[in-house]
C-alpha cells in the first residue's frame, strides 16, 4: 500500500468517527559499519516505517502510533487514539490547523543522488580504523562508525495537508584510546555531510588523533573562577541542554523560568540568537514543522532581550500570539515545540581580543544529561580542555568540573568572536563566546 | 509471532550464505503512557512496536539488520544483503527447532494486555499531586507519569533454539517544582518493576508526592555547593549509580573484549577496597532490571562481580564469550529489535555492610552527604565517570550544616573503588534506564549508604 493510500485510509477512519486528525509517517533506511582490528566488526542495515496519529474529538486530544501497517493495525491505531482522547480534559487551544499546504523539500539539495559502491564505504571504515591505530601510542579505536542514513517524513491531515521531506546524512566518527604507561585518554572526531564523497578520512584521522594525544598529559588546574571558552562542539551542546528556555510549551506548563521575561534583557546586549530552519548547510534544515506550517527564521534573543518563545499552534493560541512554526512531534510523542537550527550571530571581537590573557578552552564535558537543571539553570559537569594564554595552549587540563548557572552565564559574556563555526553534526552555527568568571574545581 | 516454518527457512538461508550463526529476534510491544500536569490529565499515549532483528555472525563479525515486514522473502532479502560481502561455502542448513518453554519467574497480574487501567492510574497520580501540594504553597507545579509496557519477544537461532518471553514493565512517578518567585527547584520520586499495575498495592501515592516536594523544597533553599576534593557519603538506592558508572560498564565484555576497559586484564586482582562486594543479579523477583531469559535466549543468573575487593566475573554475552573465553552470564540485552544484543547490566549493586550513617557523618571534617543522586556516565576506556547529586548537604566538623545545590562528582573507576571505606546497612534498589551500544534498557542500581574518602566535587560556591 502506498504512503498516500495508508494516510487516506487513516484520515477517512478519523473523519468517519467525527474527529479531526493529523498523521505523521516517518520512514528510514540506514547503513552502519564498524571496524575492529582491521576487520569489519559490524554491518547493519535497516528499513523502518512508523505511523503516529493525533486526533481531536470534542476538544479532546489523543495520540497513538504503530509500526505495523496492515489493515487491522491501521484500524487499531485510530481506535487507540480516539480511546486515549476520551480520557483527557478538553484542550481549548489545540486544534488541527486548517492548512491544506502542499510542501515538498528539494531532493537535489537535501538528498542528492550519489553512486557509491558499498565496497567504498567499507574501505573508508577500515582505512579510518587502520590509520588511527597506526598512530603512535594508539591502543585501539573502540568506537568508530561510518553511516549513510536517509530519512523521510510525511505529514497529512484531515484538512488536506500533504507535506513531505527527504534528507540524507553521511556520518563518520572515530574515538581513539591512547595509552602511555599509566596514562590514558580517549577522544575522537566526527564528520557529517550530505554526500559520502565529502567525507575525508585523512582529516578525520588527524583530528581524532590530535584531540586525543594532546589531552593525554592533562591534569587539573587549581580551583577558582576562570574565563572560559567552549569549543564549537561543547558550546552547541550547552545551548541544546538549556534550549527549554525558549519553549512556549514549557511556559504554558508553568515550568519555563523565561515565561515572564519576554521583552526583558536576559543576556549581554551583544548576544543575538536566531533559529534558522532554512539554512540548508545544516542538518537541522526544516521546510515545515510537525503541523505542516512553513518555517521561517525566528529571532529569539535580540541585543540581549528575549524576543519570543517558540510556539506551535496550541501554545501560540494559549498566549494569544501566532505560531512560530516550531511544532515538534515524533510519531510516538504528543505535540510539543522544538528548535530547528540555532544560530548565534557573529560578534565583533577579533581573535586577538577574544583569546587574550589567560582562559580555559573546554573541549569535552561529561554528564550533560544528568548534571543540568533546565528549570533552575544550575549545572555541574565534568570537563577537560586546555589552559591557554594569548591564544596559545599552555597545557592540557583534565579531571576538573565546571559549574554555574546558565541563565546567569548569559549575562557574563566577555566577548563574542567575529567568525561562526558549525559543530561537526552541523546542528548549530555559532561564533566563539568568552564567558567570564566561571567556577572550576580541580 | 513468526511461524516456525518461515523462521526455519530464513535461518537456513543464513546458514546457506556461510554464516557461523544466524538469529531472528521478533518483537511486538505495546506501551501506554499517562502524563499529568498539576491535577489534570495532560495526555494518554499508546502504541505498538513491531519488528524483526536479523543477526548473522561470521567469526567475530556481526551483521545486523531489521525490518517491520515479517514476510520470509523480505527477511531473506535482508540476510542476503547483509551477507553479500561475506559469502562463504554454505554450512549445513537444516535447522530444526526445539521449542523451549520459559518459566515466568515474574508473572504479572494487571497487565497492559488486559486493560490499560487509565482511570486507576490517573487516580493514583491525582493523589500524588494532592500530597505534593500539601507540602506547602511554594509547590508551583507537578508533573506525573505512569508508563506501562508489555514486550513480547520470540527468538529463533541456528542452534535450534526457539523460545519466547513476555516482559511486563511498569513505572510511575512525580516531579514537583518549588518556586519562591525568583528561583525554581525540582524534586522527584518514582517506583517501578517487572510487574503489572499491581505495583500500586506496594507503593504509596502520598509518599510519591510528598517525597518529590520535600526534595524540591530542600533544593529551593540550598546554597551553592563547595568544590574540590573531599569525602562524600552517598545515599542508598539510586546512589548505587556510582558503582554502575564507576565499575559496572567497565565489566561488560562489550568494552572488555575490545580492551577498551581499564579492567580488561584485571580478572582475579584486587580492584576495590576489601569492604566492597558487588553483584549483578537478573533473578531478583519482579525487580526492574530482572529478566527470565536474556535477549539471546540464555538463562539469566546472579553474577558475583567483586568479592571482598577482588574481581571475580565480567558480564558476558554470546559474542563476548567467544571473544574473551569467559562463560556467558545471560547478560545479552537490547532495547528492541533495532539493536544487536550486547553485554549489559541487570540489577547491579554493592552488597550491604555494617556501618552506621551517624558514624560516617561523624568521621568527616569537611565533606558532602549526597542523599539522592541523579544519572551519570562513564568513558570505559579511561574509567573517567561522573554523576549528579540531586539532594546534598554540606558536612562540617562531623555534623550536617546546610543543603547544597546540584553538584557533579567525578573520578575514575579504579580510583573510587579503592576509596569506598564504609558501607552501611540500609540497602535498597532503585530503577533507572541505562543507555549504551544496544540502546536503552531497564536496569536497577542499588547499595546501602556508603562513604567515599576522596572524590572531586564540582560545586559552584
Amino acid at each position: 500500500m502506498s504512503i498516500e493510500n495508508q494516510a487516506q485510509q487513516v484520515i477517512d477512519l478519523v473523519s468517519a468517527a467525527g474527529a479531526m486528525g493529523d498523521l505523521i509517517i516517518d520512514q528510514g533506511e540506514s547503513l552502519s559499519l564498524k571496524a575492529s582490528e582491521g576487520e569489519l566488526e559490524e554491518y547493519k542495515v535497516s528499513s523502518s516505517q512508523i505511523l503516529g496519529l493525533r486526533v481531536i474529538k470534542d476538544g479532546k486530544v489523543g495520540t497513538a502510533y504503530s509500526e505495523a501497517v496492515d489493515k487491522n493495525a491501521l484500524n487499531s491505531l485510530v481506535d487507540q487514539a480516539l480511546t486515549n482522547a476520551s480520557f483527557t480534559v478538553t484542550e481549548a487551544h489545540e486544534r488541527i490547523q486548517l492548512n491544506d499546504n502542499r510542501l515538498k523539500t528539494d531532493d537535489a539539495v537535501l538528498c542528492p543522488a550519489e553512486d557509491v559502491e558499498i565496497e567504498h564505504k567499507i574501505k573508508f571504515c577500515l582505512d579510518m580504523e587502520r590509520d588511527l591505530v597506526a598512530k603512535p601510542k594508539v591502543k585501539n579505536v573502540p568506537y568508530n562508525s561510518v553511516q549513510d542514513i536517509t530519512g523521510q517524513r510525511h505529514v497529512f491531515s484531515s484538512a488536506g495537508l500533504n507535506a513531505s521531506s527527504k534528507s540524507r546524512m553521511c556520518v563518520a566518527y572515530a574515538y581513539a584510546l591512547i595509552e602511555d604507561g599509566d596514562k590514558n585518554a580517549m577522544q575522537g572526531a566526527g564528520q557529517a555531510s550530505r554526500l559520502f564523497a565529502d567525507l575525508n578520512v585523512n582529516d578525520l584521522v588527524e583530528r581524532a588523533y590530535s584531540n586525543t594525544i594532546d589531552i593525554l598529559d592533562g591534569s587539573p588546574v587549581a580551583s577558582g573562577h576562570y574565563d572560559v571558552i567552549f569549543d564549537e562542539e561543547m558550546q552547541a551542546s550547552l545551548f541544546q541542554v538549556f534550549s527549554m528556555m525558549f519553549s512556549g510549551k514549557s511556559a504554558k506548563d508553568g515550568v519555563n523560568p523565561m515565561r515572564e521575561k519576554l521583552g526583558h534583557a536576559i543576556a549581554d546586549p551583544r548576544l543575538n540568537i536566531i533559529d534558522q530552519p532554512l539554512n540548508s548547510q545544516g542538518f537541522g534544515y526544516s521546510l515545515f514543522d510537525a503541523e505542516g506550517i512553513a518555517t521561517h527564521a525566528t529571532p529569539l534573543i535580540v541585543d540581549g532581550v528575549l524576543n519570543t518563545l517558540i510556539h506551535n499552534s496550541a501554545t501560540a493560541s494559549f498566549f494569544d500570539v501566532v505560531t512560530t512554526g516550531h511544532a515538534s512531534r515524533s510519531p510516538k510523542s504528543t505535540m510539543g515545540v522544538g528548535l530547528h537550527q540555532i544560530e548565534i550571530s557573529a560578534g565583533d571581537a577579533t581573535s586577538v581580543d577574544l583569546l587574550c590573557s589567560e582562559y580555559l578552552l573546554l573541549t569535552d564535558m561529561t554528564g550533560l544529561h544528568s548534571g543540568a537543571n533546565a528549570i533552575s539553570g544550575d549545572f555541574s559537569f565534568g570537563a577537560s580542555g586546555y589552559l591557554c594564554q594569548d591564544g596559545e595552549r599552555v597545557r592540557p587540563v583534565r579531571g576538573i568540573t565546571v559549574a554555574g548557572n546558565f541563565y546567569e552565564m548569559l549575562r557574563k559574556i566577555a566577548l563574542i568572536g567575529k567568525d561562526q563555526y558549525w559543530n561537526w553534526e552541523k546542528s548549530a552555527l555559532m561564533p566563539q563566546v568568552r564567558f567570564a568568571d566561571i567556577a572550576i574545581s580541580g | 509471532m513468526l511461524n516456525p516454518q518461515s523462521a526455519q527457512s530464513v535461518i537456513d538461508h543464513g546458514i546457506s550464505l556461510g554464516a557461523d550463526f544466524a538469529e531472528l529476534f521478533v518483537e511486538q510491544s505495546q506501551s501506554n503512557i499517562i502524563s499529568t500536569l498539576s491535577n489534570q490529565v495532560q495526555s494518554v499515549e499508546s502504541g505498538i512496536d513491531f519488528g524483526i532483528g536479523i543477526r548473522l555472525v561470521y567469526g567475530s563479525k556481526v551483521l545486523y539488520g531489521y525490518t517491520n515486514k515479517p514476510e520470509a522473502d523480505e527477511l531473506k532479502r535482508i540476510m542476503s544483503e547483509l551477507a553479500a560481502k561475506d559469502l562463504r561455502a554454505p554450512g549445513i542448513s537444516s535447522t530444526s527447532f526445539d521449542y523451549r518453554q520459559i518459566e515466568d519467574l515474574h508473572s504479572a497480574q494487571r497487565t497492559l494486555s488486559i486493560d490499560s487501567e487509565v482511570e486507576s492510574k490517573v487516580a493514583f497520580l491525582m493523589a500524588a499531586d494532592a500530597a505534593a501540594r500539601a507540602e506547602g504553597n511554594m509547590i508551583s507545579q507537578t508533573r506525573g507519569t505512569c508508563r506501562q509496557k508489555q514486550q513480547n519477544i520470540e527468538l529463533f537461532n541456528s542452534e535450534g533454539l526457539h523460545t519466547a518471553d513476555t516482559r511486563n514493565y511498569i513505572r510511575t512517578g512525580l516531579t514537583s517544582i518549588a518556586s519562591d518567585g525568583s528561583d525554581q527547584a525540582t524534586g522527584s520520586w518514582s517506583d517501578g518493576g517487572l510487574l503489572g499495575w499491581e505495583l500500586q498495592d506496594d507503593i504509596s501515592a502520598e509518599k510519591t508526592g510528598s517525597e518529590a516536594s520535600r526534595q524540591a523544597l530542600v533544593n529551593l533553599g540550598a546554597r551553592p555547593c563547595p568544590s574540590g576534593r573531599m569525602p562524600v557519603i552517598i545515599g542508598n538506592g539510586f546512589g548505587g549509580v556510582i558503582f554502575h558508572e564507576a565499575c559496572g560498564h567497565l565489566l561488560e565484555t562489550t568494552s572488555v573484549a575490545k580492551k577498551a576497559s581499564v579492567f580488561h586484564d584485571q580478572m582475579g586482582q584486587m580492584i576495590a577496597n576489601p569492604r566492597v562486594n558487588a553483584v549483578d543479579d537478573g533473578l531478583l523477583l519482579k525487580q526492574w532490571g530482572s529478566i527470565n531469559i536474556d535477549d539471546e535466549g540464555l538463562d539469566t543468573q546472579r553474577t558475583q562481580l567483586i568479592k571482598d575487593g577482588q574481581l571475580t566475573s565480567f558480564l558476558v554475552d554470546r559474542i563476548g564469550a567467544e571473544q574473551t573465553g569467559f562463560s556467558a552470564t545471560g547478560s545479552g540485552r537490547r532495547e528492541s529489535y533495532k539493536f544487536a544484543p550486547a553485554s549489559r547490566m541487570r540489577n547491579t549493586f554493592i552488597e550491604p555492610g555494617d556501618a552506621e550513617l551517624d558514624d560516617m557523618i561523624a568521621s568527616i571534617d569537611k565533606g558532602i552527604y549526597a542523599s539522592h543522586m541523579g544519572g551519570g556516565s562513564v568513558q570505559p576506556g579511561t574509567g573517567e565517570f561522573n554523576f549528579a547529586v540531586t539532594e546534598g548537604y554540606y558536612i562540617e566538623h562531623g555534623k550536617i550544616k546546610y543543603p547544597v545545590k546540584a553538584a557533579t562528582l567525578i573520578s575514575t573507576g579504579p580510583a573510587v573503588l579503592k576509596e569506598i571505606s564504609m558501607v552501611g546497612k540500609d540497602f535498597s534498589l532503585a530503577c533507572g534506564m541505562c543507555g549504551s551500544v544496544s540502546g536503552s534498557v531497564p536496569t536497577s542500581v542499588g547499595q546501602a549508604t556508603l562513604k567515599v574518602d576522596d572524590i572531586l566535587v564540582g560545586g559552584n560556591a
